[in-house]
């Protein structure tokens, strides 16, 4: 098995354009005609993408370069058996697209000493992506340079006739802008530093100073329903994955079990040979709420729309969100395996970046100096992208946020 | 003691439209199997939804003509369910907030009162595939196609207003009608294009408590929903009156037995707002766009029948229920043929030869115009109603002008009393004692006369010029 490609690009000719010399690895989630799109799991098992997804069509156009897949976890979904990260490393890939569920692509970036960025909600296009939980995942990409994350971004975000779901809003302006942080307020989330190891509380605590010497002004700030955003999207997030799961039956595609009865066993049997434990016990919660207590589904939908507009007041107040970004495990997500075959374990690791997927907020996290797997998050309001990659540009030229 | 049936009916149309409700895959189920498809109607994974404009308006215009009322704001759900017709696991559609709510259908009681079946809401969602079942050797196999995946569907929930069988046929009768009206679809029930699913429970009359209630599937027609509904209240009323209490469940319409056979339910679950396709936001300036294509209703139309063409009730009714014969009408007195002769060759003649020949008005060769044509010259005697009725056959074969005809097979009428005088010597020569029957006072000989000459003339004379010369001839 090839360490870092599930599937390598056999093809080195590209495209003329902005972007030639441009090496993206994704992942195995996004469709690239002909190239098998498993997603990481066994229920895709054999499926071949019948063609591009849109983030792939732009990319050729611009003349990028696709290095291949990468390997990924089952469907996304945590950081287990994820090989994010190994090509940037590796020097096979410039940037890496990375499916950000609840924060994988920033959590893999803190890992890798990267930075990784989730776009908002709705500005890149869902066409060819297969997802998990379609209100919450965004395409994420991962890079050493910020001028990699904005050269891609420049490139697939936007309106698309094959993704009707895209809200007609204006694309925001991804070119540099000066910074002055003399008119920025960073906010710094009070609740989201209880249970930081002491490393990471330190270099948390410099990347904040630092920001406050250059001028920045910086405040504290609560959301005291801080715990409700894991709730919620653990509820939402597992009934919306049950119900888009639900397709995975073994009938076109996967392996079919034999000696089925019946559709229904089939189905049963199929199922349960294809997916992976950590999925299963996703899928089963989903279903349990989706079933048994619908009533928790629907609460759980009116208090993400509570949040999202407790979100928007505090975004008035302050410009960008500060928070820490901690990959548990001394190696990241590979060394938290036996956290991560279980959702607890899975949503205890994302504590601190899923509330960006329960309000389809920007978010950025830059790899700390001080501390190893260890980033500061800068999260800004909806369609905010351009002026956060500016903001974390101006940190890194400055020396400044601990970076 | 005495029972009444409370029934509502959940009525599935499939709209006309000639794509896909979320693809541009062609909407024809009956092309060869899996021919019209792509990766989003195949639920490939990857694939997204983009909701189908033209299926939008159909669909308004269909909510419009029952009086529904448009909302604002409606979006689609996963309607989540297992079952190898829908290999996604959900079907689209929109269980929580529907694309009009009220409304609702007039129609005439048994009694002959007019009564208001109320509707609760319409709203869209997608068909899914069609099962095949086949022997592979003596395998048992299934085969899904998909043309049928995704086609675009109305459902239409009626409010629990139905007590007896005639209101639930009179209700579909004028919902089909309406719905055609706007050219949203066919409505076809032995085609498969309007499904209509009934929801019935029993109570004593009287009360107003609502029982338990059993839904009754696979009525392929009108007649058919009425004689399930009827055989379903039998049922029930029977077992309650015998202690037993109704459970909540599905039955099926079996035509051959006339019975309703209890079902193994299928397996249905809950609702999940779906993020992938918008929500659908309407403004009053597109509502009210939409109102302005909707054409003159049904009732509407039939009152302006009677006022304009002096038409009867009956007849108007009858014929505003079927939009094209009414515009054939109309087009015909346009043309400046009297309504009342209008109305009876179009019922009596053009009809039942155009179904005759299993055409339709708009595609058979007579039109309008063509029509017109000749009853003119009937009007004006050119031509006798036999000769006309021949005329009309031929307008079938060719497309020449019915004058053209009349005058190339020599269908014109004589009414010239010079080349009739001779006739008429030869009838009162050869028909002796008719005439001295009628010299005796005897009145139904001249009508046996006048159709002797007729007879002479091969249909051609003009029996009214005959009559008039035979009364002169033979001297009152
Ligand atoms: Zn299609």
């Amino acid at each position: 098995m090839d360490p870092i490609f599930f599937h390598r690009n056999p093809d080195p000719a590209t495209a003329e354009g902005p972007r030639q010399g441009l090496r993206v690895a994704l992942q195995p989630n996004l469709a690239v005609a002909g190239w098998p799109m498993e997603a990481g799991s066994r229920a895709l098992a054999g499926y071949a993408a019948p063609e591009d997804a849109t983030i792939v069509r732009r990319l050729r156009a611009s003349g990028a370069h696709l290095s291949g897949s990468t390997h990924m976890s089952e469907f996304g979904l945590g950081l287990a058996g994820n090989g994010t990260g190994a090509a940037l490393r590796a020097g096979e890939a410039d940037v890496e697209l990375v499916l950000d569920l609840m924060g994988e692509s920033r959590l893999a970036a803190a890992g890798a000493a990267v930075c990784g960025f989730k776009p908002s909600y709705g500005l890149v296009s869902r066409f060819g992506l297969v997802g998990l939980i379609p209100s919450m995942e965004c395409c994420g990409i991962m890079s050493e340079s910020l001028g990699g994350i904005r050269a891609v971004l420049q490139v697939v975000a936007g309106q698309d006739g094959l993704d009707f779901s895209l809200p007609e809003e204006p694309v925001p302006d991804f070119a540099p802008e000066t910074v002055d942080p003399a008119r920025i307020t960073v906010g710094v989330v009070g609740e989201a530093q209880h249970d930081l190891g002491v490393t990471q509380e330190e270099a948390f605590r410099s990347a904040i100073d630092g920001m406050a010497g250059a001028g920045f002004a910086v405040r504290q700030v609560s959301l005291p329903e801080w715990p409700l955003f894991a709730l919620v999207h653990r509820i939402v997030g597992s009934v919306e994955a049950s119900s888009a799961a639900g397709r995975y039956d073994s009938v076109r595609y996967g392996r079919r079990a034999s000696g089925a009865k019946n559709w229904n066993e089939m189905y049963l049997l199929s199922r349960g040979a294809a997916f992976g434990t950590l999925l299963k016990s996703y899928l089963i919660q989903g279903a349990y709420f989706q079933f048994e207590r619908y009533g928790a589904f629907e609460d759980a939908c009116r208090i993400r729309a509570r949040l999202v507009g407790e979100m928007r007041r505090l975004m008035a107040e302050v410009d960008v969100l500060a928070l820490p970004a901690v990959v548990s495990g001394p190696r990241g997500g590979e060394a938290a395996d036996d956290a991560s075959d279980a959702p607890d374990g899975v949503y205890a690791q994302f504590a601190l970046t899923l509330f960006a997927n329960v309000t389809g907020q920007p978010a950025l996290c830059l790899p700390s100096t001080m501390a190893s797997h260890t980033g500061l998050q800068l999260v800004g309001p909806r369609l905010s992208d351009g002026r956060l990659l500016a903001l974390a540009e101006y940190l890194q030229k400055t020396g400044r946020g601990g970076n | 003691m005495e029972f009444e049936a409370v029934i509502g009916l959940e009525i599935h149309v499939e709209l006309n439209c000639t794509t896909k409700l979320f693809c541009d895959c062609p909407n024809r189920p009956g092309d060869d199997p899996n021919a019209n498809t792509c990766p989003t109607c195949l639920w490939l994974p990857g694939a997204m939804p983009r909701l189908s404009e033209q299926a939008l308006e159909k669909a308004s215009l269909l909510c419009l003509a029952l009086g529904a009322e448009l909302q604002p704001r409606s979006a689609f759900d996963q309607k989540v369910y297992y079952y190898p017709d829908l290999p996604k696991g959900y079907q689209l559609s929109q269980a929580h907030l529907p694309l009009a709510r009220g409304g609702g259908v007039d129609i005439i009681d048994e009694d002959g009162s007019p009564c208001r079946l109320r509707i609760h809401h319409v709203h869209m969602e997608e068909d899914v595939a069609k099962l095949v079942h086949e022997m592979e050797g003596r395998v048992p196999i299934s085969l899904v196609d998909f043309n049928r995946a995704g086609a675009p569907l109305v459902e239409i929930v009626t409010e629990p207003d139905f007590r007896a069988p005639h209101q639930a046929m009179e209700f579909l009768k004028a919902l089909r009608t309406q719905v055609r009206y706007v050219g949203a679809s066919e409505c076809s029930m032995e085609n498969g294009t309007m499904r209509c699913d009934a929801n019935i429970s029993v109570r004593p009359r009287g009360t107003t408590q609502m029982n338990t209630k059993v839904e009754v599937k696979n009525m392929n027609s009108v007649r058919h929903v009425g004689d399930a509904i009827a055989y379903e209240i039998e049922r029930q009323g029977a077992s309650v009156q015998a202690g037993e209490a109704v459970v909540l469940h599905t039955r099926l319409w079996d035509p051959d037995k006339k019975a309703t056979l209890p079902m193994r339910a299928k397996f249905e679950g809950p609702t999940v707002p779906d993020p992938s396709v918008s929500a659908i936001e309407l403004s009053r300036e597109w509502i009210e766009r939409m109102r302005a294509q909707l054409p003159e209703m049904p009732a509407a139309r039939a009152e302006r029948l009677v006022e304009q063409h002096g038409l009867t009730r009956d007849e108007a009714l009858s014929l505003s229920a079927d939009p094209e014969s009414a515009d054939f009408l109309e087009a015909l007195v346009a043309e400046g043929v009297a309504p009342r002769m209008a109305m009876h060759w179009l019922t009596t003649q053009l009809l039942p030869a155009v179904r005759e020949r299993r055409q339709g008005l708009g595609t058979s060769p007579v039109s309008p115009v063509r029509l017109a044509g000749l009853l003119h010259m009937l009007a004006k005697e050119e031509v006798n109603a036999k000769a006309a009725r021949d005329v009309l056959a031929q307008m079938f074969e060719s497309d020449r002008r019915p004058e053209a005809i009349v005058q190339a097979c020599g269908f014109s009428q004589i009414s010239d009393r010079g080349a009739l005088d001779d006739l008429i010597d030869q009838v009162i020569r050869g028909q002796e004692s008719a005439v001295a029957n009628y010299r005796a006072g005897q009145e139904k000989a001249l009508g046996f006369l006048v159709g002797q000459v007729m007879q002479a003339s091969r249909g051609k004379a003009n029996p009214k010029v005959i009559r008039e010369l035979l009364v002169e001839r033979l001297g009152a």
